[in-house]
């Protein structure tokens, strides 16, 4: 007979090994702690905790307008949001073009207040690489998208795409002394706009 | 089996010798620890929360195989592929067969436990790949020539002047540089370089989703998600523990993660891994080195639950005063010293000593390990194989008879209240009496307890 593989291996053994069967508990996750009412406030508190901004505005007009502002409007900058066309560049199939990416604006598919976590999933990022090699992340996000907590955004993301996360905060890191530095690997800053 | 030297011990001393530096190391982790406890009380639920968490495992590891077996049908039909290890050495065999075939020469690897359980970057450094770790405290150790630490915070143990120096010497960073933000900004600019450059990424899996055959890996940095998604290859390797039925699971997990591990509401990046993007390749390798053995074993199976938060350790008294590499293993602490002596229990058996058994740990635990019970169970269990280091047996054989014979202990109570009375000099020598080492003995009392009781007694009815 021949040996059995690593994988035969593996599973006889927990096979022997596991025990008496568990049951998974009755009901996963909790309502949330934030009402309704609170939603928008919670969640721009948030984006603020983790170190970036959230600016509330009536259309995406002003959000554009921030962004003329707040942006050098000439450097490589993308985006992915309908009706929010500021786009000056195309990624090309060598990902290490993107490395000059300045900017880049992605439509969020769902908000979580008590965290101010994003999903973002394929569809909404394109390139995987985009929202993590570019300098500076946008996102724009309905208010109508916004949910209490993490349990309800499982429930609206569809976790079937090839790619998706959850993006909360510019990037961080706190590895030299413990002390707060924005801008680790990813985006060294993130602007949510909350539109009606 | 030869009994264990104390290791840990051996180590923890020299790591007190700097006596400002342990005391820093302590204080830097309890402040970890506090901002822990304020974001676990920001959530009503928070108890109830842990038990869910903790029976959602439960659940999956007895349903081990089923789940494993569903995640790896489910990923190869995303188009992962999904390879088996039985140990250490076969794991580092797969990723460098995998590089050998895409003929590629240099990695970059996001932060993983596993890969230094099973010391993948000795192995591939030797085949003359260039390894390249990207978390900025993994990076900095790396640079060191050292192990990481601290499962979450590698670097935990250096002041920003040691990293300043070492960024002088490798990344040509000013002299006596010591600001944070311009080291890291230093360290963003060497590594951008690596992560456009790598052929490779290597990343660890925080959850694996039996049900959609995707992992989760979640990050501060973006390392992770910088380096897989421009490699061409990407290779996820995880511990057969990292597997949980249903992507909805995700929500207590994640809630629970980086609260437990660093006080933030959650991970900056949560990326869910499913499918190859186009023109790239996506392995998952699934390791057992040990963990099967740990399932069979009812006293010390829980251990397995750990999502690697790193809790246990920022409220452990002897860890924060010992410093991560006085444990000599890839996961140190108070979860480590359980994980450990399974994988060598000859080698690691001074580890479940290093602990108060003072059960703090098991109180911050998530998944709701039942740490230090483990750790007591493990005392036993090297008790009984022989490894307890022999000053410490002739003692508990010591305690063994004058705790069974009341009338010695009574005795041995007067004798000890006397001489420390007389000679309080010769009990406050560290040399005579280790319990003397960094702290002087108390004064005795006059009387014992036992002896003030009778005479209450005697007050009273008389």
């Amino acid at each position: 007979m021949a040996n059995p593989t690593t994988r035969e291996t593996i599973l006889a053994a927990i096979g022997r090994g596991k025990p008496d069967l568990l049951p998974l508990p009755e009901t996963i996750g909790f309502p949330p702690n934030i009402s309704v009412d609170n939603l928008v406030d919670s969640f721009m508190k948030m984006v603020q905790t983790n170190g970036g901004q959230a600016i509330r505005v009536p259309s995406l007009v002003e959000a554009s307008a921030f962004l003329a502002e707040e942006y050098d409007l000439t450097l490589p900058i993308l985006s992915r949001v309908p009706g929010l066309d500021i786009s000056n560049f195309t990624p090309q199939e060598d990902l290490r073009l993107l490395d000059d990416l300045h900017l880049i604006v992605l439509q969020g598919i769902v908000g979580v207040a008590e965290n101010a976590a994003i999903w973002l999933d394929e569809t909404a990022i394109g390139i995987r690489a985009m929202p993590f090699i570019t300098l500076n992340l946008s996102i724009v996000l309905s208010e109508k998208n916004l949910v209490g907590n993490m349990h309800e955004a499982y429930r609206l993301i569809d976790t079937s795409t090839g790619f998706g996360t959850f993006i909360a905060g510019p990037s961080k890191t706190a590895d030299i002394e413990q002390s707060l530095v924005i801008g680790a690997h990813g985006s060294k800053t993130l602007t949510v706009f909350l539109l009606p | 089996m030869d009994t264990a030297s104390p290791k840990h011990a051996k180590a923890a001393e020299a790591f007190l010798r700097d006596e400002e530096n342990t005391d820093w190391h302590n204080e830097t982790l309890w402040f970890v620890r506090s901002k822990r406890d304020r974001a676990a009380q920001s959530l009503p639920e928070w108890e109830q929360l842990r038990e869910q968490a903790s029976q959602i495992k439960a659940h999956t590891l007895s349903k081990l195989d089923d789940y494993l077996i569903q995640l790896e049908e489910n990923a190869r039909q995303n188009g992962i592929i999904v390879h088996w290890a039985a140990n250490g050495d076969e794991h580092n065999q797969i990723v460098l067969d995998i590089m050998r075939k895409h003929k590629a020469t240099k990695i970059v690897k996001s932060k993983s436990m596993l890969t230094e359980e099973c010391h993948l970057n000795p192995f591939l450094i030797k085949e003359g790949i260039e390894v390249i770790d990207t978390d900025l405290g993994e990076r900095i150790v790396q640079l060191r020539n050292e192990p990481p630490s601290h499962i979450v915070l590698p670097a935990i143990h250096l002041k920003k002047k040691h990293i300043g120096d070492l960024f002088h010497i490798h990344l040509g960073t000013e002299a006596g540089a010591t600001d944070p933000q311009y080291l890291t900004e230093a360290a963003r600019i060497h590594l951008r370089q690596k992560f456009l450059l790598a052929d490779v990424a290597i990343t660890g899996v925080n959850f694996a989703i039996a049900e959609t055959g995707g992992f989760v890996v979640c990050t501060n940095e973006g390392n992770a998600d910088l380096g897989a998604h421009l490699a061409k290859v990407h290779i996820a390797c995880m511990g057969i523990e990292k597997v949980i039925p249903q992507a909805e699971h995700l929500g207590v997990f994640l809630r629970l993660l980086a609260r437990s591990a660093t006080g933030q509401a959650v991970t900056t990046y949560s990326s869910h891994f499913r499918k190859p993007a186009p023109g790239q390749e996506m392995h998952l390798v699934l390791v057992d080195n040990g963990r099967t053995r740990q399932l069979a074993s009812p006293d010390f199976r829980n251990s397995l639950k750990c999502i690697r938060c790193g809790a246990c350790m920022n409220t452990c008294p002897v860890y924060r005063r010992s410093g991560g590499h006085s444990y000599h293993t890839a996961v140190a602490g108070p979860i480590g010293s359980i994980l450990a002596p399974n994988i060598d229990m000859k080698e690691y058996a001074d580890l479940p000593f290093a602990s108060t058994l003072c059960g703090s740990c098991t109180n911050v635990c998530p998944v709701k390990i039942d740490i230090h019970q483990q750790l007591y169970k493990w005392r036993q269990v090297l008790g009984e194989a022989g490894a307890v280091e022999s000053t410490k047996k002739v003692g508990m054989t010591g305690m063994d008879v004058l705790f069974s014979h009341p009338w010695l202990y009574r005795f041995a109570g007067r004798a000890g209240r006397w001489f420390m009375q007389k000679f309080p000099s010769l009990a406050n020598k560290p040399g005579l009496n280790p319990w003397a080492i960094h702290r002087d003995m108390p004064k005795p009392p006059e009387q014992s307890f036992r002896d003030w009781y009778a005479q209450q007694n005697q007050k009273t009815n008389g």
